[in-house]
């Protein structure tokens, strides 16, 4: 049955593209800077995954899925020094001076990873190793439907996490409101590079799947990134809900325009598109119509 | 008029332009010492980057609007000077010429839906036109070639003379590149400059001051197209090939890179940045591999050094272009006369049935007023029952749901806020809404883009503004500090120059939104007296305070709001005494203290 | 006016207002000291840059340097080009000396013009190993032709030996050669003839389509579906479903690395069971790497050779040279630029030590390769045979299963 192939498929690239969104969109409330490097971040992500299954021995029906709390834990300690390094310092001098520092570490990361594993595309473990299934009519991967489940848990218990932990709470107030955290006792720095740390883990999470459905090289980045601004603003900039349902209307209409006209119209309509929502909507599908508090 | 400029300036003046001077000969001296056709293409091009990035600081620079569309202008000026030049063989100057008009048309087309947009959305907005050009130049393979694009593109020629390559390139380029730089100096200087930081620091003021962002961004952006065009055109014909590259977000990128790390308000900024940042990669080419690794690194350095640009660092350094000297001559009377800042008479404000809600919150239900000329309301209310909102609605900042203002018998309902401003309804905010960076004179001096005479020339203009803006700022209490910069002067002086702001449009009615919070008692009688002063003139004032000692004797009308609906209005006794008043906001102890809220 | 008046009073009597003022204006220094070491640093910058940017020539090794796009979308091609070259610069016949010099063209035309320039300064060099993105050879052949140095390279778009210029030689099977081989593959060998033609938005991928249109043409067979595909597609479902329904009984591909990779994948994942020719990216072995072996089973590919596929003993002891100097496998662009510069280093050793001299033995010499034989058509096209590969779906070694000698009868 066609539409549900198509259908499937569009969500599994619309989960991945969400956990990319998701990360993107926190280090964005937490920040209010657009993290250009945030794509490069996905794809250093999926190369760490990609070397660490040349080290380690993972003959496993399950490799992917053990190197994902490897790959979760080495990129929340990534972006602790990415924020370090292109964050903090310019805290408090003028937003665009943050674009160019995250422009200028996501050239170092595309690059040093290209010198340390080359330009070529690469694969990483798939989450869970095993031949195709076949149900009602449809083709899906084991890959596939993996990928839908750990994106959804993931997308799941970060949403937990900030809404019903104390922690979540203190990271949602930093970014809410800075000063009314700090007045309150919350260390909002500590917030702040926690947010990069759990927004990189996501990329890094993103790259992993990425990685394996649809291969990875240095300068996969790029693309990426874009995708994830483009599903921030479609969904309503600054909204965890929205940059989730931005992503997954960018696969879907990826997929479907595809399907019913050809690609190269659905990349163009896919801007045609997001411009006709910035005119007629600016605040995206669950933003706020955005003003300053006078 | 203003007092002759002070003896350092000129002197810092020509210091500038010996400094350009300078710096223009040591690049033909160096281009000349080293002579080889490798420097000199790469000067040329960084020369043409140059342009690109003076372009730029238009729309991103002097109006901090984030545009990602400036690599899409050079890509189609690019492709329409490559493709005239290629297949109907016209003259190079022509090509540049067409290459100006075709990006500027396209420019004026896109503009104006995304003018409206704020920040982030317009940035993306023109990134997505981007994409779409480069995809259109990609895929239209009949009229671009396509990915492979056309060879043999001709190169440059004026008035039938073939320009050679090296010298002859590398001179139209930076002869170009210089006279953009001056024609750029020539729009920024005087008023445009400080009415650009104003809008860029803060366009909630700008509108305020009856200024036009709209319009701003439009003008800035078909000059950055205009620029990035002619950056185009030029570059083509040192590559003599046409392809996709030339329209891809690289540019962009590199472009952004460099205007942020030379300084991106500075005109100087650009040839820095553009010198510095196009050859760094074939500086770094005995790195082989790694090259692009150690440019990013001297990127990241640039910006976490220098986070306002080299240029920007550089005015730190130096002094300030004006020194404090003696204040300007005010303005004589017949020129008061002239200037918009003598009032034009007072007329009634009246709010019909205004209604404003935010989603399902219900800020404002019904409320009707009317302030006659030369009358002082007071509006109170606790905390959230919509003072703020109705003034916000008053002076355009939002639009109201429902309901009109009308301004002497004038509907300003669904007016923007900047000709509402110019309408003659002024106002100030809680926090004042000022130019931090800018001193107090120019912050004032900005309202007179938006208002008053036109003629002259930017000199001539500029001190017109600044006559216009010492009046006001006498008026308002604040003369001696006209030097300042804002963001030095304290809490009770910023709020006078606000108020100075608010009189140099001309109002004829103002709204003051707390204008004694923060404020000691000696300031407040002084407040008190001017604006007893200014409505005597005829000026009428809706003020919001919570201050009674400051309201009640100074109002001769009270109203009182309460969860968005006026619950009493009329004599400042016969509100206070109000029950319903009393509940909602004074307080029981208000009325048994006989009035006095301290 | 009173108000004025009284403020300049408040100015003077209150100190904390005139502190404040006060310190606005500390950070104020001279303006001759600071002109003065703006200018040094003006002045010193430009020295040090002109140290930088000069290059030290030994007087007797002979320059050959190699320019390829190492960072950019060819980056891949790019370094299998300057690998292929640089052992070939290893192997350099006894008594034949070459600087090292490697410049990337970063995938744009205007680098590529920069890295051309850098490589003549000074010293000229005998040969130039070229590019291998077409925008960029066509950048810099005009400077080529003015500067009297041979071009070697193996870009496949078909412009640059169409432009009557003395000075390009194309070591890799243009597309008038490698589309031929692979239409004529699948009509005559595959027998199929209801062709699914999938190619990428770029310039690979418009001019590849072109030909084989023209040669599907040619040989009777009918394209059911024609569509392009931006690089950047992740998905390729839609299409792979629309091919289906329009009846194709094979698919053509003329995709990058990543992107064949993909297709294949998805075509396996989709049960779609039809036979692969794709373009030359699916002999490359970072290619295969990314596929499960039995995905690759039915997969063929054309390329000007394949190094990882036996053949004779040169090309085997090529392969070993190759994989213990760079740590991985060869492909046909890496042993195609090692030929061409095999070819110009032979040149020098027989006694050709300008650039006019090697250009004259380029056109008109000919010249065994590990790959194949090379000889100048007159137009500076070299090479003129093709092969197909198939994969077996046990291993990632595909076999060469047709080789095309001459295929445009110019040897």
């Amino acid at each position: 049955m066609e539409i549900g192939q198509l259908f499937l498929n569009a969500l599994v690239l619309g989960a991945s593209y969400a956990l990319v969104a998701l990360g993107f969109v926190l280090v964005l409330n937490a920040t209010a800077a657009v993290n250009f490097a945030h794509g490069d971040l996905v794809m250093a992500g999926g190369m760490l995954a990609v070397a660490l299954s040349a080290v380690l021995p993972l003959d496993t029906g399950v490799p992917g899925l053990l190197v994902l709390p490897l790959v979760l834990l080495a990129m929340a300690g990534a972006g602790l020094l990415f924020s370090l390094v292109a964050y903090f310092p310019l805290r408090r001098g003028p937003p665009v001076s943050v674009f160019i520092s995250t422009i200028a570490v996501g050239i170092m990361l595309q690059h040093g990873i290209k010198a340390l594993m080359g330009p070529a595309e690469q694969v990483a473990p798939p989450l869970i190793a095993g031949p195709r299934l076949e149900f009602a009519g449809l083709v899906a991967s084991r890959q596939a439907l993996a990928t839908l489940v750990v994106a959804a848990l993931l997308i799941g218990g970060t949403a937990l996490l900030l809404a019903r932990t104390q922690f979540g709470r203190r990271l949602r107030a930093s970014a809410q409101d800075p000063e009314m955290a700090r007045a309150i006792g919350v260390r909002v720095p500590v917030m702040i590079a926690a947010s990069f740390a759990l927004g990189t883990a996501l990329a890094g999470a993103a790259g992993l799947l990425f990685a394996n459905s649809y291969f990875v090289s240095p300068g996969s980045g790029g693309n990426l990134m874009i995708k994830a601004y483009i599903a921030v603003t479609i969904g309503g900039w600054g909204s965890a809900p929205g940059a989730l349902a931005g992503a997954l209307m960018i696969a879907f209409f990826e997929v479907g325009v595809a399907a019913w006209l050809s690609s190269p119209v659905a990349e163009a309509a896919l801007y045609g598109a997001l411009l006709l929502t910035l005119v007629l909507r600016p605040q995206g599908l669950f933003g706020e119509p955005a003003g300053r508090r006078v | 008029m203003a007092a002759r400029a002070h003896p350092s300036e000129h002197r810092i003046q020509l210091m500038r332009r010996l400094a350009w001077i300078c710096a223009a000969a040591a690049l033909a001296a160096y281009a000349f010492a080293v002579a080889d056709s490798y420097v000199l293409r790469v000067l040329t091009l960084a020369g043409t980057y140059a342009i690109l990035v003076m372009g730029y600081q238009f729309v991103f620079g002097q109006l901090g609007a984030l545009s990602l569309a400036q690599g899409a202008f050079f890509g189609i000026g690019a492709y329409t000077a490559a493709l005239l030049g290629l297949k109907l063989g016209t003259p190079y100057i022509l090509n540049v010429a067409a290459a100006v008009i075709v990006v500027v048309a396209l420019a004026a087309l896109i503009a104006v839906p995304v003018r409206r947009l704020q920040s982030h959305y317009f940035a993306l907005a023109t990134l997505g036109i981007a994409e779409v050009v480069l995809i259109g130049v990609r895929n239209w393979e009949a009229l671009t070639g396509g990915g492979d694009g056309y060879a043999q593109v001709p190169g440059m020629a004026l008035f039938g003379l073939v320009i050679p390559r090296g010298w002859g390139e590398f001179a139209t380029v930076w002869s170009a590149a210089g006279l953009l730089a001056v024609l750029a100096w020539r729009l920024q200087r005087g008023l445009p400059a400080r009415v650009h930081a104003l809008a860029r620091e803060d366009p909630i003021a700008a509108a305020a001051a009856g200024i036009d962002t709209g319009r701003l961004r439009f003008n800035a952006f078909l000059w950055s197209a205009a620029y990035g065009a002619i950056a185009g055109a030029l570059a083509i014909p040192v590559v003599r090939v046409i392809s996709p590259e030339v329209a891809e977000f690289k540019v962009m990128v590199a472009c952004l890179a460099m205007t942020v790390v030379g300084g991106r308000t500075v005109i100087a900024g650009a040839f820095v940045g553009a010198l510095l940042l196009y050859p760094m990669p074939e500086w770094f080419r005995f790195l082989e591999d790694h090259y692009l690794i150690a440019y990013g690194g001297v990127l990241l350095a640039a910006v976490l050094l220098a986070p306002d640009g080299i240029a920007g660092l550089a005015a730190r350094v130096l002094p300030a272009p004006r020194s404090p000297g003696p204040p300007p001559a005010p303005v004589t009377d017949r020129e008061a006369d002239a200037s918009p800042a003598r009032p034009r008479g007072g007329a009634a404000l009246e709010v019909r049935g205004v209604a404003k809600r935010f989603g399902g919150l219900t800020a404002l239900e019904g409320v009707s007023l009317r302030v006659e000329a030369g009358e002082i309301v007071g509006l109170i209310g606790p905390n959230g029952a919509g003072k703020t909102t109705l003034a916000n609605i008053i002076s355009g900042q939002y639009a109201a749901d429902a309901g009109q203002v009308s301004l002497g018998g004038r509907t300003l309902t669904g007016l923007p806020a900047f000709r509402i401003a110019r309408a003659g309804v002024a106002r100030t905010f809680q926090t004042p809404a000022l130019a931090a960076g800018l001193s107090a004179l120019d912050n004032v001096a900005t309202v007179c883009a938006g208002v008053g005479r036109t003629d002259g020339g930017p000199a001539a203009r500029l001190r017109r503004a600044h006559g216009v803006a010492a009046a006001a700022l006498a008026r308002a209490g604040a003369a001696a500090y006209d030097m300042e910069t804002v963001g030095a002067l304290p809490h009770a002086l910023r709020r006078r120059v606000e108020l100075a702001r608010a009189l140099a449009l001309g109002p004829r009615f103002i709204v003051l939104d707390e204008p004694a919070a923060g404020l000691t008692a000696d300031d407040i009688t002084d407040l008190a007296a001017t604006l007893r002063d200014l409505a005597e003139a005829g000026i009428g004032f809706l003020v919001i305070d919570h201050d009674m000692d400051f309201l009640l004797p100074l109002a001769g009308r009270l109203a009182c709001l309460h969860e968005g609906r006026l619950i009493a209005s009329g004599s400042a006794d016969a509100v206070r005494a109000d029950p319903a008043v009393i509940e909602a906001y004074l307080g029981p102890d208000f009325a048994a203290s006989g009035g006095t809220h301290r | 006016m009173v108000f004025a008046a009284k403020s300049a009073e408040s100015r003077a009597a209150d100190p904390e207002t005139t502190a404040c003022l006060r310190k606005s204006r500390a950070t104020r220094i001279g303006i001759v000291p600071t002109a003065a070491a703006a200018a040094l640093t003006l002045w010193s910058g430009a020295l040090l840059s002109g140290a930088l940017w000069t290059s030290g020539a030994r007087a007797e090794a002979v320059r050959l340097p190699i320019l390829a796009p190492t960072s950019g979308i060819l980056a891949l091609e790019g370094a299998s080009q300057r690998d292929g070259a640089l052992l070939a610069l290893k192997h350099a016949p006894k008594g034949v000396t070459v600087e090292r010099l490697v410049l990337d063209t970063g995938s744009s035309p205007q680098r590529a013009v920069q890295a051309f320039e850098k490589a003549v300064r000074g010293l000229l060099p005998v040969a130039i190993s070229a590019p291998i993105f077409g925008p960029e050879m066509l950048a810099i052949m005009p400077l080529a032709k003015e500067r009297k140095v041979p071009l070697v390279t193996i870009s496949g778009t078909a412009k640059i030996t169409e432009l009557g210029n003395p000075y390009v030689f194309r070591f890799f099977p243009g597309d008038a050669v490698v589309k031929t081989a692979q239409a004529r593959y699948t009509v005559e060998n595959l027998k199929r003839r209801k062709v699914a033609l999938i190619y990428q938005t770029t310039a690979y991928g418009q001019s590849g389509r072109r030909h084989l249109r023209a040669n599907f043409a040619k040989l009777g067979a009918k394209i059911v579906l024609d569509e392009g595909l931006s690089p950047r597609v992740k998905d390729m479902t839609p299409v792979l479903l629309k091919l289906r329904r329009a009846g194709a009984d094979v698919l053509v591909l003329q995709l990058h690395s990543g992107p064949t990779a993909l297709i294949v994948k998805q075509a396996v994942g989709l049960k779609l069971g039809l036979p692969i020719v794709a373009g030359s990216a699916m002999h490359q072995p970072s290619t295969a790497a990314l596929l499960d072996p039995a995905a690759l089973k039915g997969v063929c590919a054309e390329s000007g050779s394949s190094p990882i596929s036996g053949g004779g003993a040169r090309m085997r002891a090529f392969a070993t040279a190759f994989r213990a100097r760079f740590g991985r496998a060869p492909d046909a662009f890496a042993a195609a630029q090692y030929d061409a510069v095999t070819m110009v280093l032979q040149a020098v050793a027989n006694g050709a030590r300008t650039a006019a001299a090697v250009r004259s033995a380029l056109a008109g010499g000919r010249h065994d390769g590990i790959a194949m034989t090379y000889k100048s058509d007159g137009k500076g096209n070299m090479a003129h045979d093709a092969v197909i590969v198939c994969y077996d779906g046990k291993t990632r070694l595909p076999a060469i299963v047709k080789r095309y000698h001459n295929v445009d009868g110019a040897l």
